[in-house]
């Protein structure tokens, strides 16, 4: 007689599979939440960017990185969890907050902060994928070959988290003019304009980031616009980045 | 004033054309090393990527015409007519290259990057699923299909000379070996890459979902099957072989009950959780196909006595005809 249409063991087997496919699912999307509450606890203490003078940066930037330390811990928790499986199977769940975890701590960095930037307090570095690598404590673009497929820090993650950091900038461009800190806002024209013309190096496909690179463009604008509004009155103080705003403070007060 | 060309509307003509923009090199910065370096590291992820997709493609198309060739088969018989059984030879030994180029592509870390890319796999496990059927009326189980699919990565990767080998395997043997079943994909495979590491160390892997939605589709074919056989032949395309009497008590078992097993089969597998949406629209058309089937079932019970015996217009076995009852 014919064997049967379908090996009894093998609904088994794929049901035994699906379910644990199933199960790391939900694991992971826990361990996401949990870094997803750290990542815009993390975003709320930096708004406070935009409110706080440069002069009282040295009380923020510490607490700010708090939130980092906590990001980071449970990026650590995602990276051990995640390594189990392959890599690329299950980061599309996470992909999104690592990028915005990683572009908080791009735009902190970039500010001056203490522990993850190399000029404490002065504003204007900016970490490179590698040095992410590092403060997260995960190995990044990982290729094929010998390499493990473990999580790691892709280059399109640093890019797009990149992307929210010039995205940022421009606004603090604005507010900083606000706050009377002239110097900060041509500072960052200037950067935003610098990587403006190095993701155009890139040949980028049609895909999410082009997408997310071409609204640059509009950063770009945005804050030379500022930066025209400002010479156009005379405003730009004649050394950058010392004490910000020499000329003028009654803007605001 | 006077200087400016005009076109015919009026408008003022640009001397020397529009100037190319002169834009790569144009801006030196701090960041600019960063940038080439990136730069560097896309165009490789994406030169793979086209790499993939065009191999893909081609992988599909061939895998379409095996299942277009396999439908001109009439019935469920361990050997297949022989024209169609080399047709697809022919096709699977163009797979087996394609394949074989494929496969230093998708390793390691890189099998899940371009999965979406790989879909190609998806329909050549339907066309294997769907041949290893008609051949044995089993469903050939995710772990052997890999075993089919690497062996024909190494025939590719091989110089030629293998092309007798493809597809040899088992006709009438019951539903393989559970031995290598309970592995994952992951153990079979990295044992003998390094093994062989001289000359053909990577093969492709299907991965569970590409199998899963090759069964999938290949309910599809099997009631195309079925309906094309039932026309033509009257007969639902039955195993001939296996010795039980042709118009025995009991026939040995009918699509109509291949199809309800699978039916209930993916009823009852949880939902992968993976792309719920795809899974259920899948799922549909596989319970119409069933249905489609049921309804042939029911057909040939109430009218197929009546149906005129004579003229089987059998297509398949041009060279090697074989009566039927």
């Amino acid at each position: 007689m014919a064997p049967p249409m379908i090996d009894p063991a093998l609904f088994d087997q794929l049901r035994a599979s699906i379910e644990e496919d199933t199960a790391v699912r939900k694991e992971l999307e826990q361990i996401v939440d949990e870094l997803n509450q750290d990542v815009s606890f993390t975003q709320g203490i930096l708004s406070k960017i935009h409110s706080t003078p440069r002069s009282k940066y040295p009380t923020l930037l510490p607490q700010i990185e708090q939130g980092i330390q906590k990001e980071i811990s449970s990026i650590a928790r995602l990276s051990s969890f995640a390594s189990k499986y392959p890599y690329y199977k299950y980061n599309h769940r996470y992909a999104r907050t690592l990028q915005d975890a990683i572009s908080t701590l791009l735009l902190t960095a970039w500010l001056g902060s203490p522990s993850f930037s190399p000029t404490p307090n002065v504003p204007g570095h900016l970490l490179t994928l590698e040095d992410v690598g590092r403060v997260l404590q995960a190995p990044v673009n990982l290729k094929s070959g010998r390499d493990d497929d473990v999580f790691h820090v892709t280059i399109e993650d640093y890019l797009l988290g990149l992307i929210s950091v010039v995205d940022d900038l421009s606004r603090l461009a604005m507010n900083s003019v606000t706050l009377g800190d002239a110097a900060l806002a041509v500072q960052i024209s200037s950067f935003i304009k610098d990587l403006h013309a190095g993701f155009q190096i890139l040949n980028l496909k049609n895909d999410i980031l082009r997408k997310r690179v071409d609204s640059i463009k509009y950063a770009v604008k945005k804050a030379e616009d500022i930066v025209y509004d400002l010479s156009l009155r005379n405003l730009i103080p004649k050394k950058e980045g010392e004490a910000g705003g020499a000329e003028r403070t009654e803007e605001t007060a | 004033m006077s200087g400016y060309k005009r076109d015919w509307k009026g408008n003022e003509k640009r001397r020397d054309g529009p100037k190319p923009p002169p834009k790569q090199n144009l801006v030196q910065n701090q960041y600019t090393p960063m940038f080439e370096t990136i730069r560097a590291e896309l165009d490789e992820h994406h030169d793979r990527r086209e790499r993939i997709v065009k191999i893909s493609r081609d992988i599909t198309a061939l895998s379409k015409k095996i299942i277009f060739s396999l439908q001109r088969v009439r019935k469920i018989d361990p050997t297949l007519p022989k024209n169609i059984q080399s047709e697809i030879d022919t096709r699977l030994s163009e797979i087996a290259k394609l394949l074989a180029a494929l496969a230093p592509e998708v390793q390691g870390i890189n099998r899940h990057r371009y999965a979406r890319s790989l879909m190609c796999l998806e329909e050549l496990a339907e066309a294997l699923t769907f041949a290893h059927y008609l051949r044995t009326q089993t469903l050939i189980g995710p772990a052997d299909l890999n075993l089919v699919v690497q062996d024909l990565t190494r025939q590719g990767a091989a110089p030629s000379a293998s092309e007798d080998t493809v597809m040899t395997d088992d006709g009438p043997t019951p539903a393989p070996a559970p031995a290598p079943a309970p592995a994952p994909d992951s153990a079979p495979d990295s044992a003998p890459a390094p093994a062989s590491a001289s000359s053909l160390p990577a093969v492709v892997d299907l991965t569970q979902e590409d199998y899963l939605y090759g069964v999938f589709d290949l309910t599809g074919e099997m009631m195309r099957f079925a309906t094309t056989s039932t026309a033509l032949s009257g007969t639902m395309g039955m195993a001939a072989g296996a010795g039980a009497g042709a118009e025995g008590n009991e026939e040995p078992r009918t699509i109509v009950a291949d199809m309800h097993e699978l039916g209930s089969f993916f009823e009852m597998l949880p939902v992968g959780a993976g792309n719920k949406f795809q899974w259920n629209k899948k799922l549909d058309v596989t319970r119409q196909s069933v249905r489609k089937v049921e309804r042939l079932g029911y057909d040939r019970t109430i009218r197929g006595s009546e149906r005129p015996k004579g003229w089987v217009p059998d297509l398949s076995g041009v060279g090697d005809v074989e009566e039927e009852e």
